[in-house]
């Protein structure tokens, strides 16, 4: 019944003699939520940045499975992954702070233009029509989000909670199958971090779409996740639903260690 | 009171029927400065006066492409003055051949918008400080061709009377006529002024803002660096030349020795001290930096445009980053903050 | 082989001027983190300053050279303290257009400081002390311009490597915010680096006058051609730039000669492009590193 959509099959990187990653397998089937936890430094953003191609230099593969047409994603360029239906957030908030919310939004859209940049100019109907649609999309999508109101003015300013919330509106645009968040939660507070959760279900739900998330707050992954990957120095230790990964002695090890 | 919140009603209703239709202020902008074109035939301005507006309108469209690179794509160039001169001198050989304006000014375009896309794919290799070291020497090469290849004619070269759309025979030395091309300048400076409001407002604006505010966001949005580095480099070239085309039409006179990287200084002070990012403001800038010292310092304090404009810009960034068109925004802010406390007072006062 | 010597004597000097003014401006930017556009009209300023002085008070150029220097000395700190430090928190372009604005500042203040007219001056070992050598005539004051350069250069680069203070010039240049946290005088740093480029401005100035006389634009094919020379070599180097200056002023002499005057400029400059099209960071750059 499940169905993978994301395989890594011994990925390595390497900055330098550094190995961030090291010979890491693992799969994400559609549907779930999976967590990828391991202490600081452990190389999960460097995955990520492998998973959507902003780094080229990986060894091993990395493949997407979108309706049975499975793809090495090394072949697509970094700026071509959106289209694939896979979509990313960034540890460090990346939004344009002075554009309006609305036109950040309009930013994970931008592939979905027909029009180009003559029409654009000559603001032609069908230019007119296409924005209007996207901008009902943006719209629909701030509404379900909570933050409708704050539309027109500028991402500068806001709170820290508005600018994650944002960046998580921006992936909705691009009708993703499958979005990745580089600690999601990060920076909330604990009323922040229970609308989030909830928030992750509903997106699930209702755009149905597959979550491999980074995080820190162990409670916060324990909640969500169908399943977690737990690294250690770029190294996999297990992959399990939650409650086994607590039991898990490699994984209580890697924290208590990493903790001393 | 009353009357303050009435005055604000009609404000808001207009200015937000204005920004539904935000073709309708360029539109209403143009007559009023094409109006100064006929001021001269009053007496109410002399006619070096108009040429000084007639300055400010073309390098409006310069600055315009100039705020595209600097404003919204956070690139610089230090070349801009090149492809004025580009556009004018390119239009003047041309027509000199023969060619018939319209024919002439599209060459143009094409050559210099080639040019532009080159040092697009130039500055996606180089860090955004060595990019304005490259376009410096793409200023200097050009500046060099001017003044010492002959076709450009030594000292000038002569464009004379230009046959507008085939049958308008338009003379800088008919004063008629030079209030006719004041006319036709500013309406290429609205054209071109909505031409930019449309395109930064449209998905292009907002690729070229996310490619200099976010590159990592940018690529995961699937917004391609080396197509918006080349649109803009292109846009900015385009719209240099343009002015430069302008100013062929409108002065018909072209001299080779004017496209220094000086010129392309006072264009960066016109872009930073306007408003980054502000059509408006980019006039602004522009009123300010030729304007203010042309039309009036210059009686009495003598030629001190470039010491005006250097501390302007200095003074601007580091104080003032937005530039002066903000200062509206600052204005409306103390306003309603000022209001806010009087309407408070005012409350207290009765309890 | 008389030409050939000619060139080569003159590419030298030229050499030496242009990597002057490349070291001043690497100064500045491994310090502040701006390209000082500003640098060749700093040193023109107290240039004129030392011509001014000559003309008004008949000193000889000695004088006026060493005069010039201080007045370039204090011109560094007063850009430093009134315009660079406030802006210390502007982005990268907001500074190099700092630096533009200070260009325009300049040029404006020179008719008002100095008349219109154009001045001189002179060399600093009148011409009639030169040799001869294979037909070819090389000035004392050439020998002299290079020597000069030669030991400054050279002193530069081993106060640089081996002081303390060059020390902390070198981790100023690496990561200001660090370098603050670990007690090095960041503040004092760049000041004296400013003074400091500013001075090698004006020797730059001072070399070049004799040739073109004194007006605004002296320097700006000098400037140029040490922003050539910066980007040629890498601007993450102290090296890089003077040996980026030397090729430069070769291959501009050379071409100028064997080619034509301003297609050999034309081809240089081009040529220099597709270079960095190809290795944007210079000979000896290094490309920095970005995390996502
Ligand atoms: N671009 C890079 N160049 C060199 N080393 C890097 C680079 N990016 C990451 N590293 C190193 O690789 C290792 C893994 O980094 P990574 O950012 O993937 O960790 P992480 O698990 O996301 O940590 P955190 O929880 O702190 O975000 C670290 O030691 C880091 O210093
Ligand atoms: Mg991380």
């Amino acid at each position: 019944m499940s169905k993978p959509i994301l395989v890594l099959d011994n990925v390595c990187m390497y900055f330098g003699g550094l190995k961030a990653v090291d010979n890491l397998s693992f799969t994400v089937n559609e549907g779930e939520i999976v967590g990828l936890i391991g202490p600081n430094g452990a190389g999960k953003t460097t995955v990520f940045n492998c998973i959507t191609q902003f780094y080229k230099e990986y060894t091993g593969d990395i493949y997407f499975i979108n309706n049975d047409v499975k793809k090495d994603l090394r072949d697509i360029k970094v700026t071509e992954i959106i289209n694939q239906g896979l979509v990313r957030t960034f540890q460090n908030v990346e939004l344009i702070p002075d554009l309006s919310i609305l036109d950040n939004l309009l930013i994970g859209a931008h592939n979905q233009y027909e029009t180009g940049i003559i029409s654009h100019i000559l603001r032609t109907k069908k230019a007119r029509e296409e924005e209007q649609v996207l901008k009902e999309k943006a719209y629909e999508i701030l509404k379900f989000l909570n933050i409708f109101e704050l539309k027109d003015f500028y991402v500068k300013g806001q709170p820290y909670g508005v600018m994650k919330k944002i960046e998580i509106a921006r992936t909705l645009m691009s009708n993703p199958k499958m979005i990745i968040l580089d600690e999601p939660a990060a920076g909330l507070n604990d009323r922040e971090t229970d609308e989030l959760e909830n928030l992750i279900y509903e997106i699930k739900k209702k755009f149905n779409t597959t979550i491999l998330l980074i995080e820190h707050d162990m409670g916060f992954v324990m909640n969500i996740c169908d399943r977690i990957v737990a690294i250690n120095f770029g190294k996999f230790l297990a992959m399990d639903t939650p409650k086994n990964i607590q039991k898990n002695k490699d994984v209580q090890e890697a924290y208590l260690g990493s903790d001393a | 009171m009353k009357i303050l919140n009435q005055i604000e009603n009609f404000f808001g209703t207009l200015s937000k029927r204005l920004t539904k239709h935000p073709i309708v202020p360029f539109l209403i902008f143009g007559f009023v400065i094409a109006s100064i074109g006929f001021l001269p035939h009053t007496g109410f301005i002399r006619w070096g006066t108009m040429g000084i507006y007639a300055y400010i309108v073309i390098f409006t469209v310069v600055a315009m492409g100039l705020n595209l690179l600097l404003g919204f794509s956070g690139l610089i160039s230090l070349g801009t003055a090149g492809f004025v001169g580009a556009g004018a001198l390119g239009l003047g050989v041309f027509m000199n051949m023969g060619i018939p304006f319209e024919i002439a000014a599209l060459l143009v375009l094409i050559i210099a918008g080639s040019i532009g896309a080159l040092i697009g794919l130039f500055s996606l290799k180089v860090e955004g400080i060595y990019l304005a070291i490259a376009t410096l020497f793409v200023g200097e090469i050009l500046r060099q061709i001017y003044t010492q290849v002959e076709i450009f004619g030594g000292q000038a070269i002569r464009i004379g009377t230009v046959r507008f759309l085939g049958f308008i025979n338009l003379s800088m030395i008919n004063q008629t006529q030079r209030s006719f091309l004041f006319l036709i300048i500013t309406i290429l400076m609205v054209l071109m002024m909505i031409i930019m409001h449309n395109i930064v407002k449209s998905k292009t604006g907002r690729a070229l803002m996310a490619i200099s505010r976010s590159q990592h966001a940018a690529q995961a949005m699937g917004i391609s660096l080396l197509k918006y580095r080349l649109t803009a480099f292109i846009l900015a070239t385009l719209f240099a030349t343009f002015g430069g085309i302008m100013y062929g039409l409108y002065f018909q006179n072209v001299p080779t020795t004017a496209w220094t990287l000086d010129l392309s200084l006072f264009v960066i002070a016109m872009v930073v001290v306007g408003g980054l990012k502000s059509i408006y403001g980019t006039f602004l800038g522009v009123f300010i930096i030729h304007g203010v010292p042309n039309l009036w310092l210059k009686n009495v304090f003598g030629d001190i445009s470039y010491i005006f404009s250097g501390i302007l810009i200095i003074l601007v960034i580091i104080f003032y980053p937005y530039g002066f068109i903000y200062i509206w925004y600052d204005l409306k802010k103390i306003y309603f903050k000022y209001k806010a406390r009087w309407s408070k007072k005012k409350v207290t006062d009765h309890e | 082989m008389t030409d050939f010597l000619r060139l080569l004597f003159n590419s030298l000097e030229t050499g030496s001027v242009y990597a002057l003014a490349a070291l001043g401006i690497v100064l500045i930017f491994r310090t502040s983190r701006t390209t000082n556009f500003a640098q060749g009209l700093i040193g023109t300023f107290n240039a004129y300053i030392a011509a001014f002085l000559m003309l008004r008070f008949g000193f000889g150029i000695w004088t006026v050279a060493l005069a010039a220097l201080v007045t370039a000395f204090i011109t560094g700190i007063v850009i430093d303290t009134l315009i660079i430090r406030p802006a210390a928190k502007v982005s990268p372009i907001s500074k190099q257009i700092i630096t533009l604005g200070i260009i325009m500042v300049l040029i404006g203040i020179l008719p008002w400081f100095f008349g219109v007219d154009s001045m001189t001056l002179p060399r600093f070992i009148p011409t009639e002390y030169s040799l001869t050598i294979f037909g070819a005539n090389l000035r004392y004051n050439t020998i002299f311009v290079i020597v000069l350069s030669t030991l400054l250069m050279g002193a530069m680069f081993w106060f640089i490597q081996f002081t303390k203070w060059g020390l902390a010039t070198r981790v100023t240049a690496s990561d200001e915010t660090t370098s603050k946290l670990m007690g090095v005088p960041t503040k004092t740093v760049t000041m004296v680096s400013w003074a400091t480029a500013a001075m090698l401005g004006t020797l730059a100035a001072l070399f070049v006058a004799p040739r073109v006389s004194v007006y605004a634009n002296m320097l700006l094919t000098v400037q140029i051609s040490a922003f050539f020379a910066g980007t040629l070599g890498g601007f993450s180097t102290f090296f890089g730039p003077v040996v980026g200056a030397f090729i430069i002023s070769f291959a501009r002499n050379f071409t100028q000669f064997y080619i034509s005057d301003i297609w050999g400029n034309v081809l240089v400059y081009t040529s220099i492009l597709v270079f960095l099209y190809f290795k944007p960071y210079g000979i000896f750059g290094k490309k920095p590193t970005k995390k996502v």
